[in-house]
């Protein structure tokens, strides 16, 4: 036996240290080019529901969210403005950072004024084409007065190629940019306001916007032109998910360090204080091991981790530290305390304690939420790795240490659970459960729920700030809600997109939408072409006030002519024309199952008013990504809690073996119990239940399983035994408690369920011991 | 683009033109001259000359200048219209007063730019035309030749000529078109009359 031990103790470590090279070559492998660390928090949500054609729709609509960056150069002087944008513009675009990066107008006005020419019956707006067909007199008088308008807006077509004005008015639909004008004499895309005048850049990045290092040099060069801009006197202004990218991986790095140096200098602390050994120390080498064997983990099942991932996983550290503490403390019963020998007699409870701890984590990987899956799979990783740190290493590397704890801490756990016995005698018990559950039922009550999107991203307030200040000045307000339009051929899809384009347009006069952009504003459907035809064709009869300004009868009848027989492109080659530019990321093109495309729209609007827009049109549908994560974020919470309680019961039958139904229904009920007061603490403190928050408590029942068997167990006692969960709760806390600093609200709220779980499952473990404090060990 | 929107543009352009520092003494003069004036007024004509047309498209009104407030620009034949532009953009009269124009289109960007001009805010535009001024003080003519890539797809060559002040502006568009804007009996003046500042204040 004695032997046998001790080949065991000499084996076991030469076997975790080839384990443990293996895992840090697979890890420098891993990040052979670099962090392979992403920071959108976006790609942690999970990908809509929803057939191909909702997804490819879905991805076209996120492609310039996640690429196109918005940069306006402001300066009191506009051709100071117009310089700097020109400077920064040849800067950016010789970088080769970016794809394209625009600033000026520089069409061809002569292919232009073609394409005009040829499809203006196309392109005529609705209101005009009724306007035609309904009052020609009028129609005719205005063109007339038209003709010598001195401000009318500069015309692409001379009047002698547009008699009716049809290309005027088309032109007059194709100027949707709101408050952007191009600067006539250096083609400068510009914004006025007083004493100020603003260039607009357009700039979109490489590839995505997601990749780890295209956001920060993006970022970089934004910061060095706005130092450049203030320098000069002016400003700068930039929006754009790469920039928002970039914030939040500075954020999440620094917050990292932050936490992780906390709960890691903490814990230190911790161990010095109870311990008093340096080479306590040691017992911190299963975090890193923790550390690293979580992110490879994560890097080899899902390519890459998140960084919001490797923050939550940064609170991995308490947990992993747990299991050394299982055997340390038991210092404090031992008159000799020997390394092999003490976790000889904890490694049950400390494999029940992994098995319980993997349970917990695994049940969130079945969410249907990337995120969950992620850091379950990064702490089920990490945990492992710690718990074999634990067992196999670290015993080697203590063995021979002689142990003094500090004495003092005993006499308190003693006296402490001294009280409690007596509580435990007589009737305090179920009054106390009373009392507690009295407390909790009313807090609960108190709770709402909360779950927004906005929670995830912790928006940097700076960049938000000129994100509205944009919408602002240029009028251009992207949301993620749009339409998505199928019918069975083109002309179908025209005439289906004609109808809902007749609904909104009611909306935008009424200013519930800012705008929207429709194929249908590019290709008139055949039948509508067909009633303009017909009007035109009645027009001699109306023509009357031209004909008084001088233009000649022929020419105006060779115009008609020209009008009547030109034949108007079709869909697909409208949209290859250069004024197409806006509306071609709308078509999605032909499948198996007919054509489709986006009716993209500006400004926020009320899902329920575009809700009413889309009912009882067929084949049009509003995609609401927003509101639709939202209601997913709801079902999630759910879903995730009725995945505990079925880990809930997997850890009881776990349980059973060792303690017994009654012993493993205690131990499990506690950590429940603990959550239940830690979910009426964030009612009595008026804070939302958020998905966030339901995931910390879900984790406490995983960790407070942990405690209640440590206590259960009872290995040197029952003062011991509650030092040891002491220690562990304060080193859980130090990680995940500090997550409470967090700037993403999130993580925060997050933080919050944790400490206040962990205090409850410390202040409830006592009672997962047995009645009579007999000392095993 | 319209004929008045190009005569209130080159108007601009020409004082920038003239207080640039390009040919100084004779387009500095130039610019003393017509800018001496607070009030100018008088009659104008304009002729589109449109290739298809046999005639040209005539239209003919009055206007005011004020240095300080903007330009009133009525037209009177074939159609009784006014407009104004000043600080705020370009107004139309309706039966319910001056309504303002949408002030996205490129014609209030010109016109504010002229604005800016007469209050000494320069906007350099004179890098984008080359300049040629000829003759004296009585009889003068400046030619503008654009230079940047967007004008020069709008205008080939712009010709204005006066005495005193200015009396004929011609446009040469790069499509063959040609507006000719005549100014004949225009008159300086010292201050606006009532109507015309109620014109300009409300």
């Amino acid at each position: 036996m004695r032997t046998e031990h001790a080949l065991l103790e000499r084996r076991l470590p030469r076997l975790f240290a080839v384990l443990l090279l293996a895992l840090l070559a697979l890890t420098a492998w891993q990040w052979r080019n670099g962090p392979p660390v992403a920071a959108s928090m976006l790609a942690l949500l999970p990908s809509g529901a929803g057939d191909a054609r909702l997804q490819q729709a879905e991805a076209r609509m996120q492609e310039p969210i996640q690429r196109d960056v918005l940069v306006l150069v402001g300066h009191p002087q506009r051709e100071r403005a117009v310089a700097l944008a020109a400077s920064f513009g040849q800067q950016w675009r010789d970088s080769g950072d970016f794809e394209q990066v625009r600033w000026q107008l520089d069409s061809d006005l002569d292919a232009l004024r073609q394409h005009l020419r040829d499809s203006r019956l196309n392109m005529l707006p609705a209101a005009d084409r009724q306007l035609l067909i309904e009052q020609p007199d009028a129609f005719i008088e205005q063109r007339a007065a038209g003709l010598f308008e001195p401000f009318a807006s500069f015309s692409l077509l001379p009047p002698e190629q547009d008699w009716f004005g049809l290309g005027a008015r088309a032109q007059q639909a194709l100027n949707f940019g709101g408050r952007v004008q191009p600067d006539l004499a250096s083609g400068t895309l510009l914004v006025n306001e007083p004493g100020m005048t603003w260039a607009v850049l357009h700039l979109r990045s490489r590839g995505d916007a997601f990749d780890m290092q295209a956001p920060l040099a993006i970022a970089q060069r934004i910061e060095a032109a706005r130092s450049a801009s203030e320098a000069a006197g002016g400003q700068l202004l930039a929006t754009g998910g790469a920039l928002y990218a970039a914030a939040g991986q500075n954020k999440a790095m620094s917050e990292m360090t932050l936490i992780g140096g906390a709960a890691s200098l903490g814990t230190l602390l911790l161990l010095l204080i109870g311990f008093r050994r340096p080479r306590v120390l040691l017992s911190l080498l299963p975090i890193g091991v923790a550390l690293v064997a979580g992110c490879a983990a994560c890097v080899l099942i899902f390519g890459q981790i998140n960084a919001l991932t490797l923050v939550l996983g940064a609170s991995l550290i308490g947990v992993a530290a747990d299991y050394p503490l299982h055997y340390l403390s038991k210092s404090w019963g031992h008159a000799e305390w020997r390394s092999w020998s003490a976790l000889r007699s904890t490694l049950p409870g400390l494999t029940l304690s992994l098995g319980t701890n993997l349970m917990g984590y695994l049940a969130l990987a079945f969410t249907p939420f990337p995120a969950l899956t992620q850091i379950a799979a990064f702490s089920a990783a990490g945990l492992i790795g710690a718990y074999l740190c634990s067992v196999c290493l670290l015993p080697a590397w203590l063995n021979g240490m002689q142990l003094r704890p500090a004495p003092r801490l005993l006499a308190v756990a003693t006296r402490a659970m001294s009280w409690h016995g007596r509580l435990r005698q007589g009737h305090g018990t179920y009054w106390l459960l009373a009392l507690f559950l009295a407390f909790c039922a009313a807090g609960i009550g108190q709770l709402h729920s909360q779950n927004d999107l906005r929670q995830w991203l912790g928006k940097d307030p700076a960049l938000f700030a000129q994100s509205q200040r944009i919408v602002e000045l240029t009028g251009q307000q992207p949301t993620s809600q749009f339409f998505l339009v199928r019918a069975a051929d083109q002309a179908q899809l025209l005439q289906r997109q004609q109808a809902l384009g007749t609904r909104l347009d009611a909306l935008v006069k009424t200013a519930q939408l800012r705008s929207y952009l429709s194929l249908n504003q590019l290709a008139t459907p055949a039948a509508d072409l067909q009633a303009l035809r017909s009007a035109l064709a009645d027009l001699p009869g109306h023509w009357q006030a031209l004909l008084d300004l001088g233009i000649p009868a022929q020419a105006l009848q060779a115009e008609l002519q020209q009008l009547l027989e030109q034949p108007q492109p079709d869909l697909e080659q409208a949209l290859a024309s250069p004024l197409a530019e806006p509306w071609r990321a709308l078509w999605l093109g032909r499948d198996d199952n007919g054509v489709a495309a986006v009716v993209s729209l500006q400004g926020q609007t009320d899902s329920s008013v575009l809700q009413g827009a889309a009912e009882g049109l067929e084949g049009v549908q509003l995609v609401d990504r927003l509101g639709e994560l939202n209601r997913l974020f709801a079902a999630t919470q759910i879903s995730a809690a009725e995945l505990k309680l079925i880990s809930c019961l997997a850890i009881v039958l776990l349980l059973c073996i060792p303690f017994g139904i009654g012993g493993a229904l205690r131990v499990v009920c506690l950590p429940l119990l603990a959550a239940l007061a830690a979910l009426a603490c964030l009612g009595w403190l008026g804070q939302p239940l958020t998905l966030f928050s339901l995931f910390g408590l879900l984790l406490i029942t995983a960790i407070g399983v942990d405690y209640a068997i440590l206590m259960r167990e009872n290995i040197g006692g029952p003062a011991v035994s509650l030092l040891g969960t002491l220690l562990s709760a304060i080193s859980s806390w130090l990680s995940f408690g500090l997550l409470l600093l967090s700037q993403t609200p999130a993580i925060a709220n997050f933080g919050l369920a944790i400490s206040l779980g962990l205090m409850f499952c410390f202040l409830l473990s006592p009672w997962a011991g047995t009645q009579q404090h007999e000392v095993k060990g | 683009m319209n004929a008045l929107a190009r005569f209130t543009l080159l108007i601009g352009l020409l004082l920038t033109a003239l207080s640039s520092q390009a040919e100084p003494l004779s387009l500095d003069q130039l610019s003393q001259q017509l800018s001496q004036h607070p009030v100018v007024r008088g009659p104008f004509i304009q002729e589109k000359h449109l290739r298809a047309l046999p005639k040209p498209l005539a239209s003919s009104g009055t206007f005011v200048l004020a240095a300080d407030a903007g330009l009133l620009w009525k037209l009177e034949k074939p159609l009784k219209q006014d407009y104004r532009i000043d600080a705020n953009g370009i107004a139309k009269r309706t039966a319910a007063g001056w309504q303002m124009q949408p002030g996205r289109d490129v014609a209030a960007q010109q016109s504010k730019l002229f604005l800016d001009v007469l209050k000494g805010n320069h906007s350099g535009l004179a890098r984008d035309f080359e300049l040629q001024l000829s003759g004296d003080a009585k009889a003068w003519t400046l030619a503008l030749t654009p230079t940047s890539l967007l004008l020069k797809q709008v205008f080939s060559r712009i010709e204005i000529s006066g005495g005193e002040l200015v009396e004929r502006i011609e446009l040469h568009e790069t499509q063959g078109d040609r507006t000719l804007l005549r100014m004949p009996a225009s008159r300086a003046g010292d201050a606006l009359s009532d109507e015309e500042r109620s014109d300009f204040a409300h």
